[in-house]
């Protein structure tokens, strides 16, 4: 003789079956979501970008080395010059022309009062049909940043990108770019990652200077506001900036004789 | 028994939602890994990276040169003051402190420029390699941007008029071929702001020093 289950338990059993499929639904939709676009099916597809990965790293570690030794040839030009012959007089002179000359020109590093801020990407959800860059710190950002810091006054920049083990912060002089290389940020062509953070040393009030400024309220306020771009900034007594390291040799020209 | 199988079942699955939400969040920021870059702007990163990379051998061996010339000065017993001068003329030409001649690019700009289409229209320059500019007489220096003046755009307090020009020192082919590029500024600008530009490659160009004094006022030098 067949048992009936008591008609009370149908209805719970009808009501698990769907929440199970419902949660089996979402888990197939999330798990396919994840699938798409997780690492190692982007490794899965781009396993011919390997060899450009390994170039461009290799590229890094040159550059990094380059550098290096770029800091450790000028330390020693320095001591040739403190040390020149000739007469004292003459050497001082030049010595004191030099000193101005590297700190005019940012080859020298530099401390005083100044400003530092950090920007970095929205952490808002992006929400359906809108698009995702305008959540992430864009090139313009960074250079509307800049150019509202120069325009309030900064006598030196700095920028670095990335948590912890990052590059060294990048001094901005003459030659330096900020520029956009797909989703990298590269400042004086070392690809920097956010967040952000620059520092400038410049006269007392700088920090509410730079925040009257229409370069950073033009845009970048609007878009801290707008997408929620992680920002904040504060003035500070004193900020050390490292010199800049890197070519300082013009190869296409040079300086027009004095005589000329 | 079927109660608990049921509440275990549940964790699990709720488990896994869990863990796939945190997964696909942490895949929508932004990517940070070469690996994530695509093979475009990975030749792009690798184009400028090896062109930088150039230009730090370039300086490097220059400055071998001059420890060189330093060394052999202090063996002949000659005043290597006259290499220090060298030393400090390169300096200055480079932060825009004096004149500089050499080849590169003459442009001539028309159009609706506001602030931020100049200073991008230099960005651009100089991640072109450019080695010095100059907008109109006024010499670009780390510190140069664009602002609005009271009646024009201003470059270190400078007014520039409605149509300018723009030089710039450097690989004459090198900076033409980046500006001029498909879907590159000087397009950009043709189409956003209606802009006209008249490019010419030039063997001699004389850019002037800066007349603004970059003295700091509040930085002091540190070792």
């Amino acid at each position: 003789m067949s048992r009936r289950l008591p008609a009370r338990s149908r209805v719970p059993s009808s009501r698990w079956a769907v929440t199970i499929a419902a949660a089996l639904g979402i888990i197939g939709f999330v798990g396919a979501a994840q699938w798409n676009s997780s690492l190692g099916r982007q490794e899965f597809i781009t396993s011919a970008q390997r060899v450009l990965v390994s170039e461009a790293q290799q590229e890094q570690r040159q550059q990094e080395q380059l550098r290096a030794e770029i800091e450790a040839a000028e330390i020693r030009i320095r001591e040739f010059q403190e040390a020149a012959t000739g007469s004292q007089a003459a050497r001082d002179r030049l010595n004191e022309a030099l000193i101005a000359a590297r700190l005019k020109t940012g080859l020298v590093g530099i401390s005083g009062p100044g400003m530092v801020l950090e920007i970095a990407d929205s952490e808002r959800q992006v929400p359906v049909g809108e698009s995702a860059t305008n959540y992430i710190v864009l090139v313009d950002d960074l250079r509307d940043i800049v150019t509202a810091l120069w325009a309030a006054g900064a006598e030196g920049i700095t920028i670095s990108g990335g948590l912890t083990e990052g590059p060294p912060p990048e001094r901005l002089v003459a030659t330096s770019s900020i520029y956009g290389a797909g989703a990298a940020i590269l400042v004086n062509a070392v690809p920097l990652s956010p967040p952000f953070r620059i520092e400038a040393v410049g006269p007392e009030g700088l920090h509410d200077r730079f925040h009257g400024r229409p370069s950073f309220i033009g845009r970048v306020a609007q878009r801290i506001e707008a997408y929620g771009l992680q920002f904040a900034s504060e003035a500070r007594d004193e900020v050390t900036l490292p010199a800049f390291i890197g070519n300082t040799r013009m190869r296409w020209g040079a300086p027009v004789p004095v005589n000329d | 028994m079927g109660a608990r199988v049921a509440q275990v079942s549940l964790f699990a699955v709720a488990l896994i939602i869990g863990v796939l939400l945190v997964g696909q969040l942490r895949s929508q920021a932004r990517p940070l890994e070469l690996s994530s870059l695509s093979a475009q702007e990975l030749s792009a990163l690798i184009e400028t990276l090896a062109a930088r990379n150039v230009e730090l051998r370039d300086g490097l061996a220059d400055l071998r040169d001059q420890i060189g010339d330093y060394e052999r000065a202090g063996v002949q017993g000659q005043s290597d003051l006259v290499i220090s001068e060298e030393v400090l003329r390169g300096i200055s030409g480079f932060g825009g402190l004096v004149a500089v001649q050499g080849q590169g690019i003459r442009m001539e700009a028309e159009g609706s420029f506001d602030p931020v289409a100049v200073n991008d229209l230099i960005q651009e320059l100089r991640n072109a390699g450019a080695e010095a500019i100059a907008v109109d007489e006024i010499r670009i220096t780390g510190r140069s941007v664009a602002v609005l003046g009271t009646s024009a755009i201003e470059i270190d307090g400078v007014p520039i008029g409605p149509s300018f020009e723009v030089s710039a020192i450097g690989s004459p082919d090198g900076l033409q071929a980046a500006i001029e590029r498909p879907g590159g500024i000087l397009q950009l600008f043709e189409q956003s702001i209606d802009a006209r530009f008249t490019l010419t490659q030039v063997a001699q160009l004389r850019l002037p020093a800066t007349e603004r004094d970059l003295t700091p006022t509040a930085a002091r030098a540190v070792e």
